[in-house]
């Protein structure tokens, strides 16, 4: 087919008049049963590349895709357009995913997206037999290097698979993201004879900023005095779940349009949200990195980071959202020396210990495994197990199997044992990337030349849109107003305690402070760790302004206690004054009828809640049957005890229990 | 074998009406005889499969069919390996030499799919069949003869079903010895099994063993089908009961026709099952140690060549 030819059908089926060169180059050899590796930037139009060919080719184009939102898009686009596209995802049901696959199988459907971890899946691979393939796209390719800036280990079954197919059979991988390096991991993984077509990477449209600040309330001040003076919405992206809490209440404090998104909501809300940046319902989306990946939004004005990503390369995928439709965008990013921190302790908390690595091969070997069982076996966080069990199969030590349609993990007889040097080398080469990213920050040159420079975009075009190329610099101020409204921020700003579940009486409560933002923590410390003696004065004022912030004027039957683990009253003590102050009556029977370790020894939410299970005891019951109860205890992490007590308590007959705590832990939760 | 073979061979080795024969006649064509490999003879033009090796009309279309199959076997392919399961093609020098000597061109499988320590087939081997719903005595004698052979460092082929079977595999797995499980069904549908042997698999023990597409549920036919199988992979055949016309019963009479020596246990003069019978067709009777016991003259005179008008002809081993 000539491109003449080809722009004939273009014109019928995708209303496009044209191709650019780089895309009829791909196509071109796509449609000769050849391999591509495609880099692109968002918005080049790589999906015409895959989209054009599969309309051509007579049987389905499977297209392996991370991202269930991407896809949807896509699916709805291409519908439109009157082309046989669907996709397989795990939001779905099961019968409406066995319908599309039902159609598959007859031919029915000419483009088919499926997320990589389907290939998990029994039916699928059943289904795949009946399946006259075509051509196979991976998307997001840069995800099968370890060395790019979000491996799955998912895609490296994709890899396998690929390889596996026979020569000829057109293969295109794409990405809008991928430094020298990883562009040559990818290549090399998918192999026979891959070409690699690599476009420019530069966005003159970006104007680029970098504000120095040396402290968080600097950049909450500066969002707070300016937000609503950048031009149409956008996205603030913070570091942590908490941040973009703590922002979003700030934002809501000014009167400023937001909300908070993180990977932790439910689908619903995460596509509420979704649906609401494409609206611009809100000034601006604060997230973390969770959001944005694969949604088709051509014009998001502005992206602003409160903290440096890992790498330029992230920051790089990041900023790439905003502006596809080419006209000017913001790019800001604050920077406070301090800021490091976070990245580092990414990095050096991606890999859990050696030892746990040996104790995770020790389980294993015993017996053939699921997750869960693995977790409880070896007292190790989920996220942790996650990580081992990655490296483990990426090493070869242990491998996924299904029994019946069960996951589980075996391990590889004869296997080489655990290769430490390979950790070491990645753990080097993310320092070297977060340097990079420092340099970013510290550059008085171009610094798109400085991004596309560092993921291998050799352009010799002069950029002026950044802050050290002709845009204004910005700095912050510190007004005493903005000062004061910050203060009057944090004294009303309490943290919810989410505890509510079917089955208990006890309800969401509340914590006085985040552990770590203001100075609870500190003075937390000093008493329980550093023999401070009782709590300090201003913890009881603050929580009885958290009590009634959140519970007003309500009256509590009775206040309890959590029973300490270790011998000491701290709690005791603090829960006495509370009632005191609060005229509520209070009880100090609640006790523990057994032993428990402390909560901070077990590393994951099952051993928690199994250690607090069944453990707590109230002699007499007629204490609490038909009452209300306020339960007080200082810290609050996973939230197991006090679930536990609120169980408990409601057997006995308490018609509410209502959880007041003086910090709330960041917690694990991250992203 | 290299990985990317394997989507081909799941295309070959189950063309279907092929039956082993011509399967491996095909393959001693390109492999030994013209030397390329299995993707090599697939990208092969169709006047060339017509020329260079005679396939008529109707075996070119099943070619072609298997050949459009290849790309979208490599899902399966993928979830085969990434799982542990490896695939031995007849042309591997993992293939087991003595069910080649065994079975022959005729009725050796194109592919093992096997988990486990494939070096168990390059042991010395003994199977030990016999009825689902066995005696005491002959779990026994099962039981006895698995520990002879633990003992002998010989490796103990079993099919994985109810009574004998189960027996023989238990017996060896507690005596320490090696055993092959010899699947009546794909080998992706063992779920459990893999569960309840994953020590003794890990270990280097057992070996799980099937000839079937990876994803077949069990059947009758295939558990009929796999009998050949146990049988060819051992040097020694131990019955240790079998019924008439059981399918322990048409295994060893499939066995004396291939011209095998089948150890039967001499039963009690009170037993009620065949393996006198089996013993008169030309089985050799063993006492509960396995040794051979004389022949009476009543029996060299009955029927004594039953089983020789049924041998076939010794065919030359083709696959060195």
């Amino acid at each position: 087919m000539t491109r003449q030819e080809a722009e004939i059908i273009l014109q019928r089926t995708f209303k496009l008049s044209k191709f650019y060169d780089e895309q009829w180059l791909t196509i071109d050899k796509i449609l000769k049963g050849e391999r591509v590796l495609l880099i692109e930037k968002t918005g080049f139009g790589k999906s015409l590349c895959f989209q054009f060919p599969a309309t051509i080719f007579k049987g389905t184009t499977v297209i392996f895709s991370p991202l269930i939102a991407l896809m949807r898009d896509q699916v709805s686009k291409l519908t439109a357009l009157g082309i046989a596209a669907k996709c397989i995802n795990s939001e779905q049901t099961p019968e409406e995913n066995a319908q599309i696959i039902s159609d598959a199988k007859q031919g029915k459907i000419q483009i088919l997206y499926i997320a990589p971890e389907r290939q998990e899946n029994s039916d699928w691979i059943e289904a795949t037999r009946q399946l006259n393939l075509s051509m196979v796209v991976v998307d997001e390719a840069h995800c099968i290097s370890v060395w790019g800036h979000d491996f799955r280990p998912a895609f490296k079954r994709i890899i396998n698979l690929v390889k596996l197919l026979p020569t000829g059979l057109p293969v295109l991988a794409t990405t809008a993201t991928a430094t020298k390096r990883v562009e040559l991991d990818v290549a090399q993984q998918i192999g026979n004879n891959i070409q690699t077509i690599r476009g420019n990477l530069m966005r003159d449209n970006f104007k680029l900023y970098v504000i120095k600040v040396s402290s968080q309330e600097e950049k909450m001040m500066w969002l707070g005095r300016y937000m609503n003076k950048i031009p149409g919405t956008g996205i603030l992206y913070t570091g942590t779940r908490v941040d973009t809490e703590i922002f979003s209440k700030w934002f809501e404090h000014l009167n400023i349009s937001s909300t908070a998104y993180n990977a932790g909501l439910d689908p619903i809300s995460r596509i509420a949200i979704e649906n609401g940046l494409m609206s611009n319902q809100w000034k601006c989306i604060i997230s973390t990195n969770a959001l944005g990946m694969g949604i088709d939004k051509p014009d998001i004005r502005f992206i602003i980071h409160t903290q440096i990503p890992q790498s330029p390369i992230h920051y790089y995928q990041e900023i790439g959202r905003a502006g596809r439709d080419g006209e000017p965008c913001y790019i800001v990013l604050f920077y406070n020396p301090d800021d490091k921190k976070l990245p580092e302790a990414f990095i050096e908390g991606s890999r859990p210990s050696i030892k746990k690595y040996e104790k995770v091969i020790a389980v294993v070997k015993s017996e053939l495994l699921g997750e869960k069982e693995i977790m409880k076996r070896s007292n190790l966080k989920q996220n942790q197990i996650r990580v081992i069990k990655a490296d483990l199969m990426e090493q070869g030590i242990i491998r996924e199997v299904m029994i019946g349609r069960s996951k589980k993990y075996e391990y590889v007889r004869n296997s080489q044992p655990l290769n430490t040097q390979a950790f070491e080398d990645l753990r080097k080469a993310k320092f070297d990337d977060l340097e990079k990213m420092i340099e970013y920050v510290e550059t008085d040159k171009s610094r798109m030349k400085f991004l596309c420079d560092y993921l291998g975009d050799t352009s010799n075009h002069t950029f002026t849109n950044c802050d050290n190329t002709g845009e204004k610099r910005i700095t912050v101020t510190v007004t005493p107003e903005w000062s004061g409204k910050l203060q009057n921020f944090w004294e009303n700003y309490f943290p919810i305690l989410e505890v509510e579940s079917k089955g208990s009486h006890i309800v969401n409560g509340v914590a006085a402070s985040y552990y770590g933002v203001s100075n609870v923590g500190a003075a937390l410390h000093a008493s329980k760790y550093e023999h401070g003696g009782d709590y300090p004065d201003f913890l009881l004022k603050l929580v009885l302004k958290a009590f009634r912030n959140k519970f007003g004027q309500e009256r509590f039957d009775l206040v309890v206690h959590v029973p300490p683990t270790q011998s000491g009253d701290l709690v005791r003590n603090f829960a006495t004054k509370m009632a005191q102050v609060l005229k509520f009556p209070i009880s100090h029977e609640l006790i523990k009828s057994r032993e428990t370790e402390k909560q901070k020894v077990f590393e994951n939410n099952y051993l928690k809640s199994e250690n607090v299970k069944g453990a707590f005891f109230l002699p007499h019951p007629n204490e609490v049957h038909g009452k209300s109860v306020l339960l007080i205890d200082d810290i609050f992490d996973s939230g197991a005890t006090v679930k536990e007590i609120g169980k408990y308590l409601t057997e006995l007959g308490a018609i509410k229990i209502a959880p007041i705590v003086i910090a709330k832990t960041v917690g694990g939760d991250i992203v | 074998m290299r990985n990317e073979e394997t989507p081909y061979w799941l295309a070959l080795a189950h063309l279907p009406r092929w039956g082993h024969l011509k399967i491996n006649n095909l393959i001693i064509k390109f492999f030994h005889e013209n030397k390329i490999s299995i993707d090599e003879f697939f990208q092969l033009s169709e006047s060339d499969w017509k020329n260079q090796y005679q396939l008529d009309e109707k075996q070119i279309s099943d070619l072609n069919q298997a050949k459009s199959e290849i790309a979208s076997n490599a899902f399966l392919a993928e979830s085969f390996i990434s799982q542990g399961f490896e695939i031995i093609p007849i042309t591997s020098p993992e293939y087991s030499k003595t069910l080649k000597n065994n079975l022959k061109t005729t009725y050796s499988p194109a592919v093992l799919y096997v988990k486990g320590n494939k070096k168990i087939l390059d042991e010395k081997s003994i199977a030990i069949v016999g009825s689902r719903n066995a005696s005491e005595t002959a779990l026994k004698f099962t039981d006895n003869i698995a520990k002879l052979a633990s003992v002998e460092y010989k490796v103990v082929v079993s099919g994985f079903a109810k009574g004998v079977d189960k027996q023989a595999l238990d017996s060896a797995i507690n005596y320490n010895g090696q055993s092959i499980i010899v699947l009546p069904q794909g080998i992706m549908t063992f779920g459990s099994g893999f569960n309840k042997y994953y020590k003794q698999i890990i270990e280097g023990n057992v070996l799980v063993l099937s000839t079937f597409f990876p994803k077949a549920p069990w059947n009758a036919g295939l558990a009929m089908a796999r009998n050949p199988i146990i049988y060819g992979l051992a040097d020694e055949i131990y019955v240790a009961e079998s019924a008439e016309n059981s399918g322990t019963w048409s295994g060893v009479i499939d066995g004396l026709r291939k011209d095998r020596k089948i150890y039967v246990r001499q039963p009690d003069t009170d037993e009620k099952n065949a393996n006198h019978l089996l013993i008169q067709k030309g089985a050799i009777a063993v006492d509960f140690n396995g040794t051979e016991l004389p022949r009476s003259g009543d029996q060299s005179n009955n029927a004594p060549n039953d089983s020789e008008s049924l041998k076939e002809t010794k065919q030359t081993i083709l696959f060195e």
